[in-house]
């Protein structure tokens, strides 16, 4: 039998600011000009200008959504969107029982969203795919939120947990399933972590409105981003270094301190261009975390299989997005 | 020959191939094998910045070219045109151009879409809304800054009758209502709340002899109310506190609104003459003379320029600094008194 060979990859980012800048500006002006309609196309753009960046083993990722299917999707949501708040301002009673109706279907949208995102996204000509059952997605996406909001978010890290496992465990490369095995307790770890970290930013709070508000101005906001850093940091590094695919395994190595001073300067940039920052800001961002990651090969990446994914609409995917319901992967 | 990478589409296996041309066809050859795609089946993706351009095949498989030279060169030869928008993409010029519209855009959205917006939002809004912002405002007003009036009762009423006797331009949308207060730290002035109550200070009735200056301070505050002001200005606020704290993401709306209250003097301004415009007209369909305005704001600048003087002496910090930035805020005293009262020669 043949060893396997085992070799490390790193995940490499070969985008640039100035590059993403100009078709950035072109595409948003193209967006602003046509009310909105052509940031369809400018969203397939900018994926595919970030997913063709992405390279591991000497190969691009790819990005397939079509800016037709995209527009569509949009409109639907739009609509929805605007019946929504219509109502609730002619009939709050009819608008709520909307905004129910809206977190009934969310997690099928998710499921929806899930899928499209996954379907149009390939690595060396192999699509990705999502095979999460509706019925796994109302309970991680409906019911475990619910239960934790009633027993006042003990059951957040849980939660967390779980929506990660099934996100996770049912995507798939080609034919090939990802796993994720990182255990409720090391969730429960992070968030106790951010917790104690914001128990002591009140004592410190409570110090220090007695040395004097000037101390307070500068030092609570610092602490208070160092909290957020840690935060976005430790879970991606989490749930990365948990998750395999196949027999290889992903790792993900941020640290706050970079990711802090990233992430501020980025603010600032943004802050003081009127946004025309925002490009050079994401691609920084984006660089540094995939850089960070890395994948270690157990034998021959070319082995993976095609599966047989099929295609959704987008319309999970720009309702989920218009709600602004976050589910990156 | 154009080197590539290709994938079959049925295993993640990359197998490195030259690309040519040869009649009608891309001809993929390695060392193994070689493949014909006919031109019409394959998508060529566009150029994006420098990344890798994707041959996709419709019959399955695709290359993957990083060679961007050597492509072009061969897509030359088949006299296939760049389309107009990747030589958008790809150009500082455009970029710096649409860079240079996408700013006007921004600032004329905030300039006209925004007044307009809250206008129109304004003007719509039940009563309800305006008598909860005008109470709650003179509520926090007189914890803070305000004072009860020191004039008698009969001097009150006597003021609020010849306000009530006015006849307005337009017929009144709201109960109109004089608060009689005093405020030391403020000084001598007059403001609308957006219910209708119209806030006096002893400090400015103090200021003239006459009291149609008074009416007409106050006619110019009305006119601030019947055109929702107030409201506007709140509006206005917040929705560039909303917009900024969306632009930049997660931040302290602390940081986002600042900025906001800054640009908003501005409109202010605009606000002040369309109040000036409504106090001119009340004025002379009460046969009298906007020229009282004038008089009375001239009055009020040198008290308030007085009173600046001699906080900026005693350099007391805190609620002087709003008044201050208040006053800048109004047009050039002389401009709007021009408007008002031609007649009178300027200083």
């Amino acid at each position: 039998m043949q060893m396997q060979q085992q070799q490390e990859h790193a995940f490499e980012f070969t985008g640039n600011g100035w590059e993403y800048f100009k078709i950035w500006i072109v595409n948003l002006l193209l967006s602003i000009l046509t009310l909105g309609i052509y940031s369809a196309w400018a969203k397939v753009r900018r994926l595919q200008y970030f997913y063709r960046n992405t390279r591991l083993a000497d190969a691009s990722f790819d990005y397939h959504g079509t800016p037709k299917a995209i527009l569509k999707g949009r409109i639907i949501a739009f609509i929805m969107l605007t019946v929504y708040s219509v109502t609730i301002r002619v009939n709050p009673l009819l608008g709520i029982t909307i905004a129910l109706m809206i977190a009934v279907v969310m997690p099928w949208l998710i499921v929806r969203s899930l899928r499209f995102k996954l379907y149009n996204s390939s690595y060396r000509g192999l699509r990705f795919a999502f095979a999460g059952s509706d019925a796994a997605a109302y309970t991680v996406f409906l019911l475990f939120p619910i239960l934790s909001v009633v027993t006042l978010y003990l059951l957040m890290p849980f939660t967390h947990q779980r929506i990660k496992q099934y996100q996770h465990c049912n995507s798939q490369f080609g034919d090939t399933f990802f796993n994720f095995d990182a255990p409720v307790k090391s969730f429960y770890g992070i968030y106790l972590k951010v917790l104690g970290m914001f128990v002591g930013l009140a004592i410190l709070a409570g110090i220090f409105s007695v040395a004097g508000l000037p101390f307070m101005l500068i030092l609570l906001p610092v602490v208070f981003l160092f909290i957020m850093a840690y935060m976005a940091v430790s879970l991606p590094n989490l749930i990365w270094n948990a998750t395999t695919l196949g027999e290889h395994t992903i790792h993900s190595n941020l640290k706050v301190r970079p990711y802090l001073w990233i992430g501020f300067t980025n603010l600032l940039g943004i802050v003081f261009t009127l946004g025309l920052f925002i490009p050079f800001a994401t691609v920084r961002m984006l660089r540094y975390k995939l850089e960070n990651m890395s994948l270690t090969a157990m034998g021959d990446l070319g082995k993976f299989v095609a599966g047989q994914a099929q295609a959704t609409s987008a319309v999970g995917e720009e309702t989920a997005e218009m709600f602004d319901v976050d589910i990156s992967l | 020959m154009v080197s590539a990478r290709y994938f079959d589409g049925k295993t993640a296996a990359a197998q490195a191939v030259s690309l040519s041309l040869d009649a009608q066809d891309i001809v993929l050859r390695s060392a193994d094998f070689e493949l014909r795609w006919p031109l019409q089946q394959v998508n060529i993706s566009e150029r994006l910045g420098n990344t890798p351009r994707l041959l996709n095949y419709a019959g399955g498989g695709h290359c993957e070219v990083t060679d961007h030279a050597a492509l072009d060169a061969m897509l030359a030869q088949l006299g296939t045109r760049r389309s107009w928008l990747d030589g958008m993409q790809h150009s500082l010029a455009w970029a710096l151009l649409a860079a240079g519209l996408f700013v006007l855009a921004l600032l004329a959205a905030y300039r006209y879409l925004l007044p307009w917006g809250a206008e129109v939002i304004a003007m719509r809004l039940p009563e309800s809304v305006l008598q909860k912002m005008g109470s709650s405002t003179l509520e926090t007003l007189d914890k803070f800054v305000l004072q009860p009036s020191k004039l008698d009762m009969a001097r009150q009423q006597q003021i609020s009758a010849e306000f009530a006797r006015l006849n307005a331009p337009s017929a009144a949308q709201l109960h109109y209502h004089i608060v009689f207060r005093s405020s030391p730290d403020i000084g001598a002035n007059a403001f609308a709340l957006p219910d209708g109550n119209i806030v006096l200070l002893d400090e400015l009735v103090g200021l003239t002899k006459d009291d149609n200056e008074i009416i007409a301070v106050l006619a110019h505050e009305r006119g601030h109310v019947e055109r929702r002001h107030a409201m506007r200005m709140v509006l206005q606020s917040s929705v560039v506190g909303l917009v900024l704290a969306w632009y930049v993401g997660d931040v302290s709306s602390l940081l986002a609104s600042a900025p906001a209250i800054i640009m908003q003097a501005k409109y202010s301004r605009d606000m002040e003459s369309e109040a000036d415009d409504y106090a001119g007209q009340t004025l002379k369909l009460n046969a009298l003379s906007p020229c009282l305005l004038a008089s009375i704001l001239d009055k009020l600048e040198a008290a308030q320029l007085a009173k600046a003087a001699e906080k900026e002496h005693t350099a007391s910090a805190g609620k002087t600094h709003e008044v201050m930035d208040y006053l800048s805020s109004h047009p050039a005293t002389r401009e709007r008194e021009q408007l008002l009262c031609p007649s009178k020669s300027p200083q």
